[in-house]
């Protein structure tokens, strides 16, 4: 009984690891964790989702929408003859297992470190092509001169 | 029949008979053991091209190929030793050295038997680390394929599909070795009726669909088992379906109707069902113009129009396009709700032809054509009408069948034909009685001039002692001016050859609407109107049993005013009609125009109410094939805005006129007609009824050539066209192409047209401009223009008055002198 009690009071006066959240937030989450998705790019800009729907088949919760469409000298979005017109993930639906990020064959969707994800409405919770590419390449955290 | 011998072989320690003869290839899918293949194909003769098949044969010192193989007595065979599997991955590994692996972009990605087997039986991981094949890509062949010759394994399926299925030879392989590659023949665009089938056999992403391309993915269709109505074939087919979209449609195997093929028609021609143009919402005409309105309304105006006429001033015409539950409950509408006989759904045929005089419709089961050993063609371009069943006659052609065409214009395919009797306008009468003069034993009479006695003589000869003739007539004999003769000599010949005549004739669901009685003089199920009167009493209350008008006979009263209301259902007379100008002068004369159908042709936008109709990809509900297989449709989509199926419009409309029409869907339609229609059910064949021929009902005059219009027009049938629905479906309309017509050189010569170049036709009545297409296969003195293309409608020049129409050609730009 007294060994029991021993170890509550030392944890008892040991600093909270309970963080109050929002008002404080941890200064970073592990590099392995994964948040929202990204579309990322090569450094060259050209994307690098070449709309195979092979994150479609793969992702357990059904969350991703893709439509391809063909890529034309004057309008060349991806690398190869085939890119994704439409983009859509469910973020709501997403267990966030990285699945995806796995199956991908061209290293397009990462899994980000973004937790915050919280919407008034859920349509607002259905990211588009806009809203998952990443802004600049680079810009999600990865190497955009990365092979996959 | 006397057995077929058998061998024993062991395969995998498993004792198995097979006959003599089979492969151990055969032998062993039999058994249900898995052998990988690539270049094998289970309709065309084994190739050994790909050596993936390879087994392990006890005392044959090297792996073989089991596809090549033949089975024999003793033969111990396994398929997973650890040699078999050594040698499988070799050969994968070899196969994977130049292919790109661009799975993710490949079309074939998900439904690929290269992806598959290497999963299965591949090493796993490449040692080749050399550069790659690079080809170009992707190269388009034509307006619906799309090659991708890095991705080629080389097994030559798709060109032995041309050689040994289609018999088009529309791919070739060229080069050899490491630069062997698949191409067209001049690498011109691809020349083929069946080029979609490449696709669906090639066992890479090599060949694939312009039309698919990145469409979509195999796990994201919900396939729909259907029918396609777009000929009258009744190929099974699939549409797969994405959303509401019909992304491809593909073959559904069927042994009795398409086997596994179809046509390109049938694989690129369903692009229209969403189209834009499909109507949403009924039509209204007001101040000239059409306003969209509710079907309330619409309702309500067709049903108080109704009812300020009576009966026999209404008519019905059309009914092609309507499944066999929608051509019911129409004969059941105008019959018992308006009250009226008039109705037909033979809108093409000509006044006075025997085109009315005959049922429309194959005796012979389609599957038996391969069995034929000999086939007449009358006046039946049978690659340009019915596309899958000529595959059918190739085959019978493989086992030595002759086939005999008698038509005004070569047919394409004239290499299979062993006599073509190329005939000039107004002569196929006398060809066809001097052919079957002859196979009556007695000498021919006189052969028309430019035809061969003794060739004549020969046909009849091996007419005369076939054991499985088959007779087929088709439009452009029936429609002819001597059409009467032709039919003539054709019964009689099929009298003599001891077979029946299949009447080509029919697009759609033609032989459905017979059925289910849209015609003016016959009952549901070909029987006599007296005799099913009580019955349908019973079945719809009171309603009339007179025999009504034809669809010709139709159009007279209208022009003559005698009809206050005219219904068009899933036609567009405009351009169905053999005589357009007669068209306009019925609609000029007719109050009140009803037209049910899924666009605005050109038919709805002379209408007063335009409803909309569902397709019948969008339908629940059967259609009759043209040798009256009865197969179902399914919905595959749902359809665009508030359109509607058309038995329901039909119902809705009853119950305005204070009638009920009620139905709970298209099976209890289904039963009743069951009940009326000896014969009917799902995959059965309803037999055709031959009514007794009638006399032409007017004598042949002669014709004579009208000053400046020196040529003869020969109407004809295009598999590509740009109709309504074909020119809404992308591919086909690129198939099609613009407008044409075919003229003989020496015709060519005199006015200075040359090939591709824009002339145009002129007759009596009217002209149409097409680009000149210049060859033999028409004779001298003879222009060949296809109908089905809206822009240049043949029924501009036609005056179903006159026996023959007589034109003039004119080249609009002046060759240029080579
Ligand atoms: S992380 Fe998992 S659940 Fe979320 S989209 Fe990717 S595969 Fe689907
Ligand atoms: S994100 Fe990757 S897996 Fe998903 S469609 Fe694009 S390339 Fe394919
Ligand atoms: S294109 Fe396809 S079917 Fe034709 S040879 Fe190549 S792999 Fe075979
Ligand atoms: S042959 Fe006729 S029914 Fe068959 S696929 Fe072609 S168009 Fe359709
Ligand atoms: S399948 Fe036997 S060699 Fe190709």
């Amino acid at each position: 009984m007294l060994k029991g009690m021993a170890v509550t009071f030392r944890y008892l006066f040991r600093p909270p690891i309970t963080v109050v959240y929002p008002e404080q937030k941890r200064p970073a989450v592990q590099p392995r964790f994964k948040g929202r998705h990204w579309l990322t790019l090569y450094e060259d800009g050209m994307e690098r989702c070449v709309g195979c729907e092979l994150c479609v088949i793969v992702c357990p919760s059904q969350a991703i929408y893709v439509k391809a469409a063909e890529n034309t000298p004057e309008h060349q979005v991806s690398k190869g003859e085939r890119y994704a017109e439409e983009f859509q993930i469910n973020e709501l639906r997403c267990i966030f297992c990285g699945l995806c990020e796995e199956a991908c064959p061209t290293g397009a969707i990462v899994l980000g470190r973004e937790y915050e994800l919280a919407g008034y409405t859920r349509a607002s919770m259905i990211y588009t092509k806009p809203m998952l590419t990443e802004p600049y390449p680079g810009s999600s955290g990865r190497d955009p001169g990365r092979e996959i | 029949m006397s057995e077929q011998p058998t061998v024993t072989l062991t395969i995998d320690g498993k004792a198995l008979s097979a006959h003599k003869g089979t492969t151990v290839y055969q032998a062993a899918t039999r058994a249900g053991i898995e052998i990988p293949i690539f270049c094998y194909h289970d309709r065309m003769p084994p190739l050994g091209a790909c050596r993936m098949c390879l087994v392990k044969v006890e005392k044959q010192p090297k792996l073989q190929t089991s596809c090549t193989l033949e089975a024999a007595d003793g033969m111990v065979v396994y398929t997973d030793t650890p040699e078999v599997k050594a040698g499988q991955e070799a050969i994968l590994e070899f196969l994977l050295i130049n292919h790109p692996l661009d799975c993710p972009i490949c079309d074939k990605g998900g439904e690929c038997p290269l992806q598959d087997q290497t999963y299965k039986f591949g090493p796993g991981r490449s040692r080749f680390v050399e550069a790659k094949r690079d080809f170009a890509k992707p190269v388009s062949l034509g307006p619906a394929l799309v090659l991708d010759r890095e991705r080629c394994i080389l097994c030559w399926r798709c060109v032995r599909f041309g050689e040994i299925i289609a018999g088009d030879d529309a791919l070739k392989g060229f080069e050899r070795g490491f630069s062997s590659e698949i191409n067209t023949p001049f690498t011109l665009p691809v020349q083929s009726k069946f080029i979609g089938n490449t696709i669906a056999i090639c066992p890479v992403g090599a060949l694939t669909a312009k039309s698919y391309r990145f469409i979509s993915r195999p796990w994201d269709n919900r396939p729909v088992q259907s029918t396609c109505t777009l000929c009258g074939v009744g190929c099974a087919v699939e549409f797969d379906v994405r959303g509401e979209r019909i992304t491809r449609t593909r073959a559904r195997e069927h042994p009795a109707v398409n086997d596994i093929w179809l046509c390109d028609l049938g694989f690129f021609g369903h692009a229209f069902v969403d189209h834009t143009d499909r109507l949403r919402r009924p039509l209204m005409r007001r101040e000239g113009g059409f306003v969209e309105t509710t079907w309330d309304e619409a309702l309500s105006q067709i049903a108080s129009r109704l009812g300020r006429t009576s009966g026999p001033r209404v008519a019905m015409l059309g009914g092609a396009r309507l499944t066999n539950e929608d051509a019911y409950v129409a004969t059941r509408f105008f019959r018992a709700v308006v009250g009226t006989p008039h109705l037909d759904h033979r809108v093409d045929a000509r006044p006075q032809s025997p085109d009315l005089a005959v049922s429309w419709g194959m005796g012979t089961a389609i599957a038996d054509l391969a069995l034929a050993d000999c086939v007449v063609l009358i006046g039946c371009d049978i690659t340009e009408t019915y596309p899958v069943l000529w595959l059918r006659m190739k085959q019978a052609t493989e086992r030595g069948a002759t086939i005999i065409a008698v038509t005004p214009k070569a047919l394409e395919i004239q290499r299979f034909v062993r006599w073509q009797f190329l005939h000039r306008s107004g002569q196929g009468g006398a060809v066809m009685l001097a052919l079957a003069d002859a196979v009556r034993g007695t000498a021919p009479r006189e052969a028309p001039q430019g035809i061969d006695r003794t060739a004549l003589a020969a046909a009849a000869k091996a007419l005369g002692s076939a054991s499985r003739p088959v007779v087929m007539i088709g439009r452009t004999a029936l429609d002819a001016p001597d059409g009467w003769q032709m039919l003539a000599a054709s019964g009689e010949m099929c009298r003599k050859t001891g077979t029946e005549l299949n009447v080509m004739r029919g697009k759609g669901n033609a032989f459905g609407a017979t059925a289910a009685g849209l015609l003016p003089d016959v009952a549901p199920g070909g029987r006599a109107l007296a005799d099913a009167a009580s019955e349908l009493r019973q079945a719809w209350g009171s309603l009339t049993t007179e025999a009504g008008m034809t669809a010709p006979e139709i159009l007279d009263a209208a022009v003559a005013g005698g009809l206050d209301v005219l219904f068009v259902i899933g036609a567009d007379l405009a351009n169905d009609v053999p005589d357009r100008e007669r068209w306009r002068a019925a609609r000029a004369r007719l109050p009140f125009l009803v037209v049910q159908d899924a666009f605005l042709t050109e038919t709805a936008q002379m209408a007063d109410v335009v409803l909309p109709a569902l397709v019948a990809a969008e339908k629940d509900g059967t259609v009759t094939s043209i040798e009256g297989r009865v197969q179902r449709v399914r919905a595959a989509v749902s359809g665009p805005g508030d359109a509607r199926g058309d038995w329901a419009i039909l119902a809705a409309l009853a119950a305005r006129l204070g009638k009920t029409i009620a139905y709970s869907g298209w099976e209890e339609i289904f039963n009743e007609m069951r009940g009326l229609i000896p014969g009917l059910g799902i995959d059965e064949r309803l037999p055709v009824r031959h009514p007794p021929l009638g006399k032409p009902s007017e004598p042949e005059r002669p014709a004579s050539a009208a000053g400046g219009f020196p040529l003869i027009l020969i109407p004809g049938e295009a598999l590509f066209d740009r109709g309504v629905l074909t020119s809404r479906s992308p591919t086909i309309a690129d198939l099609a192409g613009e407008p044409w017509a075919m003229l003989h050189p020496d015709d060519a010569g005199t006015i200075d047209a040359a090939d591709g170049e824009p002339v145009v036709i002129t007759s009596a009545r009217g002209s149409v401009a097409v680009r000149a297409r210049i060859s033999p296969v028409v004779l001298p003195g003879h222009v060949f223009l296809p109908r089905g293309y809206d822009a240049a409608p043949v029924n501009t020049l036609i005056d179903v008055n006159e026996p023959v129409t007589f034109v003039q050609v004119r080249a609009l730009a002046p060759a240029a002198p080579s």
